[in-house]
């Protein structure tokens, strides 16, 4: 569960992202945030993911206050958070697996089980046959399913990607699209920032629209 | 506990990976380290080397004390009785040398001889001996008990004759301070050399770092390589500064043998006890490691 109430997030004084942005996200749920670029997606990403910090508000994940959170606590909230950012900071000194066994070095997984882990994780971004690959030697939607990979590994209770499908031909963004659908469909609450009007109107159940100086939430009616 | 010790092999593993990836810059890293440590190695071996030797010369301080020209005998047999009844636990022994004996050793010395013999009488005075207990505060007590032998009536003049032990004292303990103030030097040039290693090792992964940051890695988890790859440099700079210590004592020592055979005395330069090895190689570690998290805390906060 995502909970912000009366958030607001500034840089500097001239720019203003979230101005007393409340909402909730559900466990389970599926959401678009949209908005022109520059907006404020990736900024309302990384609150999530307390890589950034709010100027007022609360946000609750998980049911942990972020303010409340002391900076050694911070990192093992994070691990139930899988971020995939639009950069998709890989590591090009690993092999695909490797990169993927970093989240699994992190929590200090046994060597066996988290190599069995990264491979399954690997299988089903459609990954399995590149494990030894590095990843200059994939495609821009390769990369981003290796992303993708690396943030599911350790099983996390919230998926965040910030723009996944940029720059991605329309097959690879659906492919893309359909490992976060997946992972959401078994109870992974996935939030993805997109300004791609096709895609949220084939995938979106509820979409957040971020605009300069305003904030909506748009639940998705869909025909089934 | 289990995970704990992953985490650390995890660690090790990143650690001598970032190494072998750039041997050359880690091995003249190492080896700038490894010859600053050599220095006040080799400093703590002549010390450790030479103290024995002043512990030996001081063992039996001498005092000399001369009865007036006009003494009679039995001045210095009461004298040396006087001392021994005052200060029998600071004196070892005591021994009178009568003026006639005096003399005639004196001139069984051909430099003496003839210059004795112009002489009328015997102007040599009675002595008395004594040699003191060795201790630490030797030469403080002897400065003590000539002064106050030498205002005893029938004393014409109380000779110290471990002066020289004073000064040699006083040039060890100028050693001693030297040593110290080096490897305080060579410490901030260990800390300097690491702590810039580890800035550029930082600079460099601060890819990795974000990364790790981003998937949950404590900060712990962060520094912890770079932990390593101090502890592991100085670690192995301080071996190879014992192993090259070693390897300039033997030249010194064979120099050394023949400036001490001429002097019909044994003398070699050693290495500190292994014990003492045992806390520099475990100081330099930690010197290496400290430095590390210092250099991994500043260059990381972005």
């Amino acid at each position: 569960m995502i909970d912000f109430q009366n958030v607001s997030k500034s840089y500097g004084t001239a720019l203003a992202i979230l101005t007393q942005t409340s909402f909730t996200v559900t466990t389970g749920e599926f959401v678009f945030i949209a908005g022109p670029s520059g907006a404020g997606k990736s900024t309302l990403l990384k609150l999530i993911a307390g890589l950034e910090a709010p100027n007022s508000g609360q946000i609750t994940v998980n049911g942990q206050r972020l303010s409340d959170l002391s900076a050694r606590a911070r990192p093992y909230l994070r691990r139930t958070v899988g971020v995939i950012l639009q950069n998709t900071h890989l590591l090009y000194d690993r092999s695909a697996i490797e990169n993927v066994l970093l989240p699994l070095a992190v929590v200090g997984q046994a060597p066996e089980t988290a190599r069995s882990r990264a491979r399954a994780a690997l299988e089903k971004v459609g990954l399995s046959h590149k494990e030894h690959a590095n990843p200059v030697e994939l495609s821009g939607g390769e990369q981003q399913r290796l992303a993708i990979a690396r943030a599911i590994v350790n099983r996390p209770a919230i998926l965040i990607a910030d723009e996944p499908t940029a720059n991605l031909d329309r097959d690879t963004a659906r492919r893309v699209m359909n490992v976060f659908k997946d992972f959401n469909q078994v109870g992974v609450t996935t939030l993805v920032a997109t300004h791609d009007e096709d895609l949220m109107a084939e995938y979106a159940q509820r979409v957040l629209v971020i605009e300069p100086g305003r904030f909506r939430d748009f639940p998705v009616q869909r025909k089934t | 506990m289990k995970q704990w010790l992953r985490q650390h092999r995890y660690a090790l593993n990143v650690t001598l990976r970032r190494l072998f990836l750039q041997p050359f810059s880690w091995v003249a890293n190492t080896l700038v380290i490894a010859l600053a440590l050599t220095l006040p190695l080799i400093g703590a071996s002549i010390l450790t080397s030479v103290q024995p030797l002043v512990r030996e010369v001081s063992i039996t301080p001498e005092m000399t004390i001369f009865m007036k020209p006009n003494a009679t005998p039995e001045v210095a047999t009461q004298i040396a009785q006087r001392i021994k009844e005052a200060n029998n636990a600071s004196v070892s022994s005591i021994k009178i040398i009568r003026k006639d004996t005096a003399l005639s050793e004196l001139s069984q010395n051909p430099a003496w001889s003839q210059a004795l013999k112009v002489l009328e009488g015997n102007p040599l005075p009675d002595a008395v001996v004594v040699s003191l207990v060795s201790s630490d505060q030797v030469v403080t007590q002897a400065q003590q008990l000539a002064q106050t032998w030498q205002s005893w009536s029938g004393v014409d003049f109380v000779q110290l004759d471990s002066a020289w032990v004073q000064r040699l004292e006083a040039l060890l303990r100028f050693g001693r301070i030297g040593l110290a103030l080096m490897t305080l030097v060579v410490g901030l040039v260990v800390l300097a050399a690491i702590f810039n290693t580890v800035r550029m090792q930082a600079l460099s992964q601060r890819e990795e770092i974000a990364v790790a940051r981003l998937v949950g890695a404590t900060e712990s988890f962060v520094r912890r390589p770079f932990l390593y790859q101090g502890g592991l440099t100085c670690g192995l700079a301080a071996c190879l500064a014992i192993g090259l210590c070693l390897w300039a004592l033997n030249p010194l020592n064979q120099a050394l043998l023949g400036l001490a055979k001429t002097y019909g005395a044994e003398f070699s330069l050693r290495l500190p006890s292994a014990d003492i090895l045992v806390w520099c190689f475990i100081a330099a570690i930690t010197l290496g490691a400290i430095s590390a998290r210092w250099s991994v805390t500043r260059h990381t906060r972005f």
